[in-house]
């Protein structure tokens, strides 16, 4: 995996998904759930301790045509951010 | 300037070699490569040699089992486990990817049932994913094809399971929890622990008994397999998992490259070392050479004996020459009906758990608790399994499972010969190979959610 994308500061979420603690693949498939419940061109943010989720959900989104927006570290967990397609 | 553009260098191999994720591809070479080496070394290896030592000592700490389980220190499945999973912890403390992570409250309820289900199904199948499935097909063990039938049915289903339970389970889905540590403390720990390693290596390495000794080299090939399966994230459930969920086959071609070089290399082992190794060497020439002496025609009684021991311990050294290579061992009587229940029951258990036999262990070792539970629960019921099938005879009689009830002993080179073994292996690999990537942009096998 290349090196780790960052997102903006400041980005505006129409949702949040709390998957802090689950594993592999809990956090991808809770997002891929979650993303249908936000409109086209809204951002739901993925909150997630599993390390794979960092090559799971910009890979899926690269799949599915949303646009992968970055992660951010946050105290003990990261943020990721998704731009529905 | 050239001063910091080393320095930079330096990071950078670090980097590398420590926190980036690896190339999928190249984690599964390593892990052939690893797999052959601790063949060569001594034995194959596995993860439920290691987890059913384990629950034979839970067992037998609360008064259930009788007989005091191998030793965890000198038995070489639990050394496996153990180098495995320190490997994965320094890995995972060098990459920064350790800290506790406590699941919500259902996921640990998955983790017992997953634990059991995964501990049955090893039973059936002769072991779990690596030593049913992948090391079995590279030991050219036929019943390494009807547990990675086994496996695709279970995971499929598995993964329809986990679909349901999005719609339909709520309670104690959210509120994880993670207890990270600083950086630099981890980086610190690693490397202690890397250290810790190799002491414990020199250790086993200076004891007189040869049994002991050869635990050195188990240590630290596991050790280099858990360091590479964490490092790469290299993990054969979702191998099977991902081209029904996302379409995605890296890891299936992954693990497809990786079966074809283990067979290739243990072929080579199989066949060539009975050949050529010394086992041959001693019986053509120092047994023959003794066969001819007539012992009882020899006056000098101490010389008489000295040749006597002299012949028994090359008899001995041809055995243990022998022994691990022997296509008899390591081939298991599950070819057939148990083999495909078993990878079924494992496949099934593998998506409640979120990672296989090896998947599990080097999770464990990045500090996800959810696998810590899934761990003591596969051990035991793994452990009561193995004694009940022993005890009437499930698995037949004797090293070839005379008599299974679970299926066919069959060492693939037997009935194909060497050549149409490794064919069929290629056909295989290939086919699997073709069909992911195919199904990466058809999407014709993915389970629709």
């Amino acid at each position: 995996m290349s090196d780790i994308k960052q997102a903006p500061e400041g980005l505006e979420v129409a949702r949040t998904l709390d998957a802090k603690g689950l594993s592999c693949p809990m956090p991808l498939l809770r997002t891929k759930k979650e993303i249908g419940k936000i409109n086209s061109g809204e951002i739901l943010e993925v909150l997630g301790t599993d390390p794979g989720s960092r090559n799971d959900i910009p890979g899926w989104c690269a799949r599915a045509g949303h646009e992968y927006l970055g992660e951010r570290e946050d105290e003990g967990f990261i943020r990721f951010y998704v731009k529905k397609k | 300037m050239s001063e910091s553009i080393m320095k930079d260098k330096i990071k950078d191999f670090f980097k590398v070699l420590c926190q980036t994720e690896w190339n999928a591809t190249v984690a599964g070479i390593i892990v052939a490569l690893l797999s052959i080496l601790i063949m060569a070394w001594w034995r194959p290896w596995g993860a439920v040699g290691a987890i059913r030592n384990w629950g034979e000592w839970i067992l037998y700490g609360i008064g259930i089992f009788d007989h005091k389980p191998g030793e965890l220190l000198f038995n070489s499945g639990s050394v496996i486990g153990i180098g495995f999973l320190a490997g994965a912890f320094i890995s995972a403390c060098l990459g920064n990817d350790f800290s506790f992570k406590f699941p919500p409250p259902w996921e640990f309820v998955k983790a017992i049932i997953a634990g059991i289900l995964m501990g049955i199904g090893s039973a059936f199948a002769g072991g779990c994913n690596v030593g049913g499935m992948y090391n079995a097909i590279g030991n050219l063990a036929a019943n390494g094809f009807t547990m990675w039938l086994g496996l695709v049915i279970g995971i499929v289903l598995g993964l329809k399971y986990i679909y349901w339970e999005m719609e339909h389970i709520t309670w104690g889905t959210t509120g994880g929890k993670n207890f990270d540590f600083p950086y630099g403390l981890k980086i610190i720990i690693g490397i202690l622990s890397g250290i810790a390693l190799i002491w414990g290596a020199y250790h086993y390495a200076g004891m007189s008994d040869d049994y002991a000794a050869s635990l050195s080299g188990i240590l630290l090939i596991s050790a280099g397999l858990g360091y590479t399966m964490q490092r790469g994230r290299w993990c054969m459930v979702q191998a099977f998992r991902e081209p029904h969920m996302t379409g995605d086959c890296t890891l299936a071609k992954s693990v497809a490259l990786s079966i074809l070089v283990l067979a290739i290399g243990c072929a080579v082992l199989k066949y060539a070392v009975p050949q050529r190794g010394s086992a041959v060497a001693v019986k053509s020439t120092v047994i023959s050479a003794l066969e001819d002496i007539d012992l009882d025609e020899i006056q000098d009684e101490d010389l008489a004996d000295t040749l006597e021991d002299i012949q028994d311990a090359g008899q001995a050294a041809v055995k243990g020459a022998e022994r691990v290579l022997d296509p008899v061992n390591y081939v298991r009587g599950t070819f057939g009906w148990g083999g495909v229940l078993g990878g079924f029951l494992f496949g099934l258990g593998a998506m409640f758990a979120g990672g296989c036999g090896s998947g599990t262990l080097w999770r464990v070792g990045e500090g996800q608790m959810k696998l810590w539970l899934v761990v003591p629960f596969f051990g035991i019921s793994n452990a009561i399994m193995t004694k009940w099938f022993k005890a009437i005879h499930m698995e037949g009689t004797g090293p070839t499972h005379v008599g299974s009830k679970l299926g066919m002993h069959l060492y693939l080179p037997d009935a194909l010969g060497y050549g149409g073994t490794i064919l069929l292996i290629v056909l295989a690999m290939a086919a699997w190979y073709i069909i992911v990537d195919w199904n990466e942009d058809s999407n014709k096998l993915i389970v629709e959610m």
